[in-house]
């Protein structure tokens, strides 16, 4: 699996924070200590049905355990209906280290918060380190009708600070907040795709540069499964999602070099003999890509249902 | 190779809500922008007229204003800064040690490598700090110089520090005391 | 552990230094080939590795009592050698954090920490070290945090911000530097502070580093070696005291080459520090003379075609050209021409007498 280490945890809590939004509570199953997270970090949960979904830690305290909201949605593969549906208390579920790829900008001189539905979870965490360091900022939360009470519940504003929690965007005007901010502001949004792409789309137009809007990303691992067939040994291998090419060819028991394991070093780099490479790297340059003769297992899937390299 | 700052001449960001175009001198050479621009492409512009009578408005919008000193202008800029919302691109042009302090000011208002443009114009000149006393050589125009703090002949290494405006001076002959390579002029 | 100390070595002056045998077939040797060109070498720092400096997250070896006087002597003459830019003080607990957490698993004979809650107690053995303090608090510490561990570590440590796409070296300390200045470095980033690193870059080299560099997760550290040399078993061998040690380049003739020549390996680590979501770069040094490294055949035969074969920029750059053409000149006795095995070990479990 990509992830070598993993954290066995047990459900410690879990109770509705509203309908449809699920506290869970997570501590470490034999009752050690937890690995800290910096705010905005999310771990990744291995669920019945080999699925594997990515949530915002709300808290991270290696002593009290970590905190996840989760929103039901009934298009998910089901995953958040399971955390909803069955998870209970004793439960024990894998998770990932935490990982973190929307943290806080260290030079910012003020933080403004825009999030949308669940993206609240990310603005939760930020709000309790950017209290506890009295940095300059300015959230903004947009929520469904039903659901403003609850956030400014979570969210729980102090006499002073700039906290709005909107119902629905018709009342929010983002350009005119987004040209009202002072030199130096940073802004991270997390929530529904569209309005984190209006967030990016008018800051941009308002002359922002790229280096001071973020969003939540949690990273592009894993793919679509795909058939490799090494063509050498005559061996054809499933690989799955969540697995790389190269786990997987060490799995079936097949010697290639590698170094880095993360795309930048060329040691396992292997010749395509059929199909389309979907590169994830950092080593083959533009031309390499496109002749598409090369790839490297490490990182690099498949674009095409059958890919075949000569090992 | 070397860490060198590289200078790209000047043009308007096009992605930008406003401009400020500051320099240390008057009658920027042409040079300074890129092609097809000129210093009318910035319509709010600073320079340094060094005359104690100049009273600038910084907050005075498009149009030159003129400052007494570069400490004169850079300790207004940071006024202006800390009033501007974000959207505002920064150029200067000037010696490199007069850009340098431009772009401190910038990044201390917050402001990324994005959001100012440097060029340095004139002459090389260098201020070179001595790793070895930590005295700051100002002006240095040669590739061999000695320092005023420890004595010490320096080589100028080509590794500059934009936290610092300086670059680094280390002794040249440690090794074979008096044997020094060929002195160069920086603009060679 | 079965570590015995050597509690009065120096790295200065009198240079009292030496490496047992067993410090000899531990040492990571950086060629696993004949020849040598830059390269992104970089691998997850993962046990058991292929020498016992690559067992543990932070290598704790014969020499590690002395270093740490040599630190606190060094700290004592130039104290802005540790220096952290304000808004990392975060990463600083994280770091202090982590090498207690590491020694404490990997030598829990020499290490202990015990957490309860907020308030941790550590104990350094070697050292003769005792602290009770309030993890958080820098007023229950004798030095700040980073500080304050560092000088229990062997190596340098520096500490990375990660933003705008890079990243910036905004703290560390530096006692133990190959030729470069921390407190002339910091604020830089990752392109500029290699700047003086030649054909590396054209090579794009620091391009993939960066970004293998800026994806290392938690948990998941990575480690490469680095090398050059050094006269005389000196751990400081900064820019600023260079005029000290310079002149010991031209102090090496054909009878004292063996044994005032060192190999300096730097072993670097990186780690990801889970608070700050800062980057720790470690920079473990290690030192063998030639004299140490020839005692192992395969060592003596590939150390002669690496430096015979170096690219001139890359001499230079390293500080060799002086001495290269006497220390090939010496190395060629130990090198029959007999094919070597790839790979750094010294295919030896004990040197020949």
């Amino acid at each position: 699996m990509m992830d070598n280490q993993t954290l066995t945890l047990v459900v410690a809590g879990a109770s509705l924070v509203a309908p449809g939004l699920r506290r869970v509570h997570l501590v470490a199953a034999d009752g050690s200590r937890l690995p800290p997270a910096a705010p905005g970090a999310h771990i990744t949960l291995t669920l019945p049905g080999r699925i594997r979904n990515s949530y915002t830690l709300v808290s991270a305290d290696p002593e009290r355990g970590y905190e996840l909201i989760v929103r039901r949605s009934d298009r998910s593969r089901g995953g958040s209906q399971h955390i909803h549906d069955q998870l209970a208390i004793g439960d024990v579920v894998a998770a990932t280290l935490p990982h973190n790829l929307f943290a806080l900008h260290s030079q910012a001189k003020k933080h403004l918060l825009i999030g949308g539905g669940i993206g609240v979870t990310p603005m939760i965490a930020f709000l309790a380190r950017l209290r506890e360091t009295s940095a300059r900022f300015e959230l903004h939360q947009i929520a469904g009708q039903t659901e403003t009470e609850t956030f400014t519940r979570l969210l729980a504003p102090r006499a002073g600070e700039r906290i709005h929690v909107h119902a629905g965007r018709s009342t929010f005007d983002l350009t005119a907040l987004l040209a009202a901010q002072p030199l130096g502001t940073h802004v991270y949004t997390c929530g529904p795709a569209g309005l984190m792409d209006g967030v990016e789309a008018a800051a941009a137009a308002l002359g922002w540069p790229g280096s001071h809007v973020h969003r939540e990303d949690f990273g592009a691992a894993g793919g679509e499964p795909f058939l490799l067939r090494l063509a050498s040994s005559g061996i054809d291998i499933a690989v799955a999602g969540d697995q790389t090419m190269l786990e997987a060819i060490e799995a079936a028991g097949v010697d290639t070099p590698s170094l880095c394991r993360g795309g930048a070093c060329g040691v396992c780099v292997l010749p395509v003999r059929e199909g389309t490479p979907e590169h994830r790297d950092h080593y083959l340059s533009e031309a390499e890509r496109s002749a598409g003769c090369l790839v490297m297992p490490c990182v690099s899937r498949s674009r095409s249902a059958t890919l075949v390299l000569d090992l | 190779m070397t860490n060198r700052p590289r200078y790209v001449p000047l043009a308007p960001d096009p992605c930008a809500r406003a401009h400020l175009l500051v320099a240390d001198h008057h009658g920027i050479d042409g040079a300074a922008f890129a092609p097809g621009h000129a210093l009318a492409d910035f319509p709010e512009r600073w320079d340094i007229v060094a005359h104690a009578l100049v009273l600038p408005e910084p907050f005075g919008g498009p149009g030159v204003q003129h400052f007494r000193s570069s400490s004169h202008l850079l300790s207004l800029l940071r006024h202006r800064l800390a009033a501007e919302t974000m959207g505002l691109r920064l150029y200067a042009v000037g010696s490199e040690p007069f850009v340098w302090d431009v772009a401190r000011v910038a990044i201390d208002a917050g402001m990324g490598r994005e959001e100012f443009h440097l060029f340095a114009t004139g002459r090389p000149v260098r201020r070179v700090s001595c790793v070895h006393c930590r005295t700051i050589n100002p002006g240095v125009t040669t590739t061999l110089i000695v320092c005023a703090g420890c004595g010490v002949t320096l080589g100028v290494r080509d590794h500059f520090s934009r936290m610092h405006n300086a670059w680094m001076g280390v002794q040249c002959d440690a090794e074979a005391p008096g044997e020094l390579p060929a002195i160069e002029d920086l603009s060679a | 552990m079965a570590t015995l100390f050597k509690p009065d070595e120096t790295f200065r002056d009198d240079y009292r230094y030496g490496n047992s045998e067993a410090a000899i077939l531990r040492f990571p040797f950086p060629f696993g080939e004949d020849s040598y060109m830059y390269g992104v070498n970089m691998e997850p720092h993962t046990r058991p590795g292929s020498t016992g400096a690559f067992a543990v997250a932070f290598d704790v070896d014969e020499h590690y009592v002395s270093e740490c006087a040599e630190r606190a002597r060094m700290l004592a003459l130039e104290p802005g050698r540790c220096l952290v830019l304000p808004h990392m003080q975060e990463a600083e607990w994280d770091t202090l954090e982590l090498i207690m957490e590491s020694l404490a698993n990997d030598y829990p004979d020499q290490f202990i920490l015990e957490r309860d809650g907020l308030d941790w107690a550590w104990t350094n053995r070697p050292l003769g070290l005792h602290q009770r303090f309030r993890f958080g608090d820098a007023t229950t510490l004798p030095h700040p945090p980073f500080e304050y561990i560092v000088r229990q570590a062997q190596g340098d440590f520096t500490l990375q911000d990660q933003r705008d796409g890079t990243l910036y070296i905004d703290g560390g300390i530096a006692t133990t530097p190959a030729d470069w200045s921390l407190a002339f470095d910091v604020g830089m980033t990752f392109h500029e502070w290699h700047g003086p690193v030649p054909l590396a870059h054209q090579a794009g080299v620091f391009d993939r580093a960066l970004q293998y560099l800026m994806r290392v997760r938690y948990g998941h550290p990575a480690r490469r070696l680095n090398w050059t040399m050094t006269v005389n078993p000196r751990l400081d061998t900064s820019p600023e005291n260079y005029p000290l040690w310079g002149p010991d380049r031209a102090s090496l003739n054909a009878e004292n080459i063996g044994s005032r020549l060192f190999l300096r390996v730097e072993l670097q680590s990186f780690f990801r520090l889970p608070r700050s979501n800062a980057l720790l770069f470690g920079i473990r040094t290690y030192l063998a003379s030639i004299d140490d490294l020839t005692r192992v055949p395969k060592w003596g035969r590939r150390l002669h075609r690496v430096i015979r074969d170096l690219h001139p920029e890359i001499a230079g750059y390293k500080g060799l050209t002086r001495y290269q053409d006497l220390l090939i000149a010496h190395l060629a006795r130990y090198d029959d021409g007999s094919p070597t095995s790839p790979g750094i070990a010294p295919d030896l479990a004990a040197l020949p007498a």
